[in-house]
Formats: structure tokens, C-alpha cells, sequence
């Protein structure tokens, strides 16, 4: 039994589950069901893994993200979620922290986001002894607009190194096509493995690189409904 | 002189920042750093001085808003609060702000504002906000340039210069010469971290105008309230009914015990926050066979209180072991001399007499349930824990 595990079954029957201090990009075109097969990952991981799960989000804010799971039946065990929100401040709204939302002011202030989440970690790792804890960053292509490679490089070295340290499991959200060839080799240097989703003729793929000794097939998928399906592998 | 706000750093630097200077807050990626920043502006105007806020990585709005957050009103001090706005531009939006960096990615825009700002405003604290976020936009070298020019300028205008910095891993050379000359003083706020961060701490790295004790400070950032120095426990201890838990309480802002028909059996439990001092305090029990209690206890305690009943001597020899078993852990202690409004009961000097005591061993005279010389002791305490800082 390995350490974490996707709960996408056919993959971790491939892969055998991933290691304790990993560190993964999750890249894929836009519109392909990223934000589906996070969720996917983070329902798995906290509910049946019993994983604690800091989720950092640029791209909506952590309200949606508690209402999404609500609105699709899928109850989330709260004492085991923590979200940073790097949106609400800059929409102007009235967010307010509460013990599952911590807001940070912007998605430029890497500093903010970087002691929300170190706060989230000292709760679930020292206070509430779960050292099984996933950390979610949706999305580094947000955090890539407003703060330049090296910015993020330093970042996420910082960050990627404190997961090592935890025997966490960080999952970082890329769009490709958005960014230059070399930006994304740059940040491939801190990661240990990659989710990776290619769309082709209307159908999307999935697969694992770095994780199992050669790559995983690729697998065809769909999003149906809430529901991420795997049709077939190839 | 600019007093700092933050509890305990003023003393350590001699009351403050003196004109002309620059300090840096020097914080490890993941612990509250730029609050130093930001209670330094606060310090700063309630002590009637002006001060220039440099925003970079959010909106002059969000800052505002976290003065509230703190319970620092600054509604009436605003007219001596200027915001240098770099973030709105940055996303494109508009600024509402007196001065703005139009060009946040470019340093000669920020030199220009900076030095009109440092030429033009009666001797002001000017405080970053973020000068990585500076960094990581303008470059490493322009940036320190730039600061080494602004520090020059500002020392011939008598200005006080802060700034927050966070040191994710930029260039060793970038990192050394901010640890380094280009401050007049640096503040380090860390985190102690086993496998993830569970505590912060600041101490003075590098100060020219005072001397530079190794002491750090445990704090926490409390909302409202701020920097508050956090001692996360002291141990209050004692023979069986000499007053432990009517001090605990007495010396608590809310406290619970566990007894039954009124003597503690398991342990009582305070906590307390005063002048800048946050602490857990921990009262035993008295009776030897909850002895093991105490050794549980006083191993993650950082001082003791060793309460006795002052018309009580007979005790003495009961406290003393007790203080033994404390003692084996090597930590500063205070003996409380209890219930003194009583008649027969022993002064200070004589229980120090009793206890053979070494000179420097506070003993100080307490009616605990009057609350009489409870905060004294606790003071006496502190300082003895923090070297007397």
C-alpha cells in the first residue's frame, strides 16, 4: 500500500500509489476537466485516504469550491479541508476567514499564500496529527500572470521543499499551451512526477510520467456530470 | 527616535529606530513577517508621526482593511498615512492613491517617486511593504541599488526606512549583503520548524546603534491585537493548599481547574496576556502522589512558580522538593511568597532565609487572592526566561 494514491484506479493500478514527499505538475490543455480531476483527487484523498487537504486558489473563490462539492452531494469531511484563497480580496468582496478559509490579499503575494499555507500545515500536521496531507495549487498559470518565472521558481522551491519535509503530496495546476517551452522545463526541475492531459480529435487523454519506472498509457476520459470516467487505456 | 510597536524590540533597541536609519525585517518564507512592517506604521502614527506606506504586492484597500482586522483605528491618523500605490498598476486597475508607480516593474519609476518622497515630506517613517515583491520585479541588483541610494538620501533627510523582505532563495550574494551592510539594522523572523513550522520567533541580527543581545522572542500574531510575545508555558507550582490555584486565576485572563471539594487533582489551566506577553500557565497539584504530574509538566514549560504559603514554614521542606523536581529541568524560577495580608507570615527575606536560597532568586510578596503582586511576579518571571531582555 503506498502513501497516497489518485483515486483514479486505473492509474494507481498502474503506479502503485505515489510516495510520501512528492511533488507533481498536473498540465493540461484548458477546458479539459482540471479543476474535475483535482476535486476527484481531493474527494479521494480526504474521505477515503482520511488525507488533510490545503487547497490554494487563484482562479475562484474558496466558497465555490466548498458550494461545487456541496451542490453535487459529495459531503466534505470540513475538519480536514483547509483553503487559501488568493481571489476574494481582489474581487472586492466582504470575504471573511473562517476555520476552513484563510484568505490571502492577492495571487501576487507569494508571501501571504506562503504563510497561509504553512498555517494550514502546522494545524493538520501538530494540532490535528494528520501528517497524511495533500496540498493543492490551482493554478500556477494565475500565479505565472502577475509574477515573473524566477519569482514563482523561488516559490515553489521554497514550497516543494517544505512538502519533502512533511511527507506531503503537492499537486500544481499548469495550463500548457500558456506559457513558453522553457518556463514550464524550468519549473519541471522541482517536481518528481506528472499528471499529464492531452486533447486530441475531441477526446481527452490522461496519464503518469515519473511516478512508475516508464510512463503510464495513456488513458481516454470523460467528464460526465461531476463524474471523471475512464473510457479506456491505449 | 520612531518606536518600532512591536513589544520587547523597542527595548532591545534602545526605544526604537533612531532618524536617519533603515532596518530591515528579514522573515524565512512562511512566518508573519510583514505584520513587523505593518505595526510599525501603526506605531509610528499613534506616536504622532508620519508615515509612507510602499505597497507592492496587494491594494492600499486590503491594507487598510487589516489595520481593522488588528483593531488598530486609523481613521483619525490618516492624514498622516500616504500610500505609495505599485499594485494597482501591476493588474492594470486605478489608483485612488497620492502617489503611484505607474511602471512597478521598472526601479527608475520607483527612485523617482521615492526620492521626491524622501526630498519633499517633513523626516517621516517609510516603510516596504514588500521589497522582494520590488525585487522580483525591477531584478535583484537595480533593487539593491536603488536601496542603497534611498538608505543614503533618506539619513540626510531624517527619515527612518522599514523594510518588510521575504528571503525566498534569491542570489546568496543578494541574501548576504541584505543580512549584511546595506541595513542599519536587521530584525530575523523565523520559524522553528521540525517537519513543518509550529512556532515564530524574532531576534536582532544586526542593530549599529545598539547592542545586539542573541535572545529571540516567541510570538504570535493575534487578531486584534498584533506582535505578541508568547511564552507557551509556565508551570505554577506548590506544597498542597499554599495558594497555586487562586494565582493561577488571579494571574489569568480566563483560567479552568480540575479539583474536587476543591483541591486540584489534575492541574489548573490559565492563560494570560499582558504587556506583550502571552503565555499558558499551568498550576499542579500539591499532593506528592500526583508528583509525577509535575515532571510531565515542567519538561515543555519554560519557567516556574513555585507558590508557598508565606505563615506555613513547616511546608518549606515539601516545596523544596518540589522545586527539585522542577529545577532538574534547568529552568528560571520565581518563589511566590503567598497569602502576606496573613498574620504570622514570613517576609520575603526570611523565606529566602528558609529555603536557603542564592541571592539572585526572586522571592516576591504575593496575596494572591487580592491579585496583590501576581503581574510583578509573573514580570520578574519573564525577564528572568528572556535573560532579562
Amino acid at each position: 500500500m503506498s502513501d497516497y494514491t489518485t483515486g483514479i484506479k486505473e492509474l494507481d493500478a498502474v503506479i502503485g500509489g505515489i510516495r510520501k514527499g512528492s511533488n507533481i505538475m498536473l498540465i493540461g490543455p484548458p477546458m479539459s476537466g482540471k479543476e474535475i480531476i483535482l476535486n476527484h483527487i481531493l474527494y479521494h484523498g480526504a474521505i477515503l485516504n482520511e488525507n488533510a487537504i490545503i487547497t490554494v486558489t487563484t482562479r475562484e473563490p474558496a466558497k465555490h469550491i466548498i458550494d461545487w462539492f456541496h451542490d453535487n452531494n459529495l459531503e466534505l469531511p470540513m475538519e480536514r479541508i483547509g483553503i487559501v484563497d488568493c481571489v476574494s480580496k481582489t474581487l472586492g468582496g466582504n470575504a471573511s476567514e473562517t476555520p476552513n478559509i484563510k484568505i490571502a490579499s492577492s495571487p501576487v503575494d507569494l508571501t501571504g499564500i506562503g504563510v497561509k499555507i504553512s498555517q494550514f500545515l502546522e494545524e493538520f500536521y501538530m494540532k490535528k496529527n494528520n501528517q497524511n496531507i495533500q496540498l493543492h495549487i490551482n493554478s500556477l498559470s494565475t500565479i505565472l500572470m502577475y509574477s515573473n518565472i524566477q519569482t514563482v521558481f523561488r516559490f515553489l522551491h521554497v514550497f516543494t521543499g517544505r512538502i519533502k519535509a512533511a511527507g506531503a503530496l503537492g499537486i500544481y495546476v499548469i495550463e500548457s499551451g500558456m506559457h513558453d517551452e522553457q518556463a514550464i522545463a524550468t519549473l519541471k526541475q522541482l517536481f518528481d512526477g506528472m499528471i499529464e492531459i492531452k486533447s486530441e480529435n475531441d477526446k481527452n487523454y490522461i496519464r503518469i510520467i515519473g511516478i512508475s519506472s516508464k510512463p503510464t498509457p495513456w488513458f481516454e476520459y470523460e467528464i460526465i456530470g461531476n463524474k471523471l470516467q475512464i473510457l479506456r487505456g491505449n | 527616535m520612531v518606536e518600532t510597536g512591536i513589544p520587547k524590540l523597542d527595548d532591545y533597541l534602545n526605544g526604537g529606530i533612531p532618524k536617519g536609519k533603515s532596518l530591515v525585517y528579514y522573515s524565512q518564507p512562511g512566518v508573519e513577517g510583514e505584520i513587523f512592517g505593518l505595526q510599525t506604521v501603526y506605531g509610528t502614527l499613534n506616536n504622532g508621526g508620519t508615515c509612507v506606506f510602499v505597497v507592492s504586492s496587494t491594494m492600499p484597500q486590503i491594507i487598510k482593511d487589516q489595520f481593522k482586522d488588528f483593531g488598530w483605528g486609523i481613521n483619525t491618523l490618516k492624514d498622516r498615512l500616504f500610500f505609495v500605490d505599485s499594485y494597482n498598476p501591476l493588474i492594470g486597475a486605478p489608483s485612488d492613491e497620492k502617489y503611484v508607480i505607474s511602471k512597478p516593474d521598472n526601479i527608475e519609476c520607483f527612485n523617482k517617486t521615492i526620492i521626491d518622497i524622501i526630498k519633499e515630506l517633513p523626516p517621516s517613517t517609510i516603510v516596504f511593504g514588500s521589497l522582494s515583491t520590488i525585487m522580483d520585479l525591477c531584478g535583484e541588483k537595480e533593487t539593491i541599488e536603488a536601496v542603497r541610494n534611498w538608505n543614503k538620501l533618506a539619513m540626510l533627510h531624517d527619515h527612518v526606512l522599514v523594510y518588510n523582505f521575504t528571503a525566498w532563495p534569491y542570489s546568496e550574494q543578494t541574501l548576504d549583503l541584505i543580512k549584511g551592510n546595506l541595513f542599519n539594522s536587521v530584525i530575523t523572523i523565523g520559524g522553528i520548524a521540525e517537519r513543518v513550522i509550529f512556532g515564530q520567533y524574532f531576534g536582532i541580527l544586526k542593530s549599529d546603534w545598539a547592542e545586539i543581545s542573541s535572545k529571540s522572542m516567541l510570538f504570535r500574531v493575534l487578531r486584534p491585537g498584533g506582535i505578541r510575545i508568547f511564552i507557551p508555558k509556565i508551570l505554577v507550582t506548590g506544597p498542597f493548599d499554599a495558594g497555586k490555584s487562586t494565582f493561577v486565576h488571579a494571574l489569568s485572563t480566563r483560567a479552568i481547574s480540575v479539583d474536587r471539594l476543591g483541591t486540584t487533582i489534575a492541574m489548573d489551566h490559565g492563560h494570560i496576556d499582558y504587556k506583550g506577553f502571552s503565555a499558558d500557565i499551568f498550576g499542579t497539584p500539591g499532593q506528592e502522589r500526583f508528583d509525577p504530574i509535575i515532571k510531565l509538566l515542567s519538561g515543555e514549560s519554560m519557567g516556574v512558580f513555585l507558590v508557598v504559603d508565606s505563615t506555613n514554614p513547616s511546608d518549606f521542606v515539601r516545596a523544596k522538593h518540589m522545586l527539585d523536581i522542577t529545577k532538574s529541568y534547568g529552568l528560571p524560577y520565581v518563589i511566590v511568597a503567598n497569602k502576606q495580608d496573613l498574620p504570622g507570615a514570613l517576609k520575603p527575606e526570611e523565606v529566602r532565609e528558609q529555603f536557603h536560597l542564592p541571592d539572585d532568586v526572586p522571592v516576591v510578596p504575593v496575596v494572591a487572592k487580592d491579585k496583590k503582586g501576581v503581574y510583578e511576579a509573573f514580570e520578574i518571571l519573564i525577564e528572568r526566561i528572556t535573560g532579562g531582555i
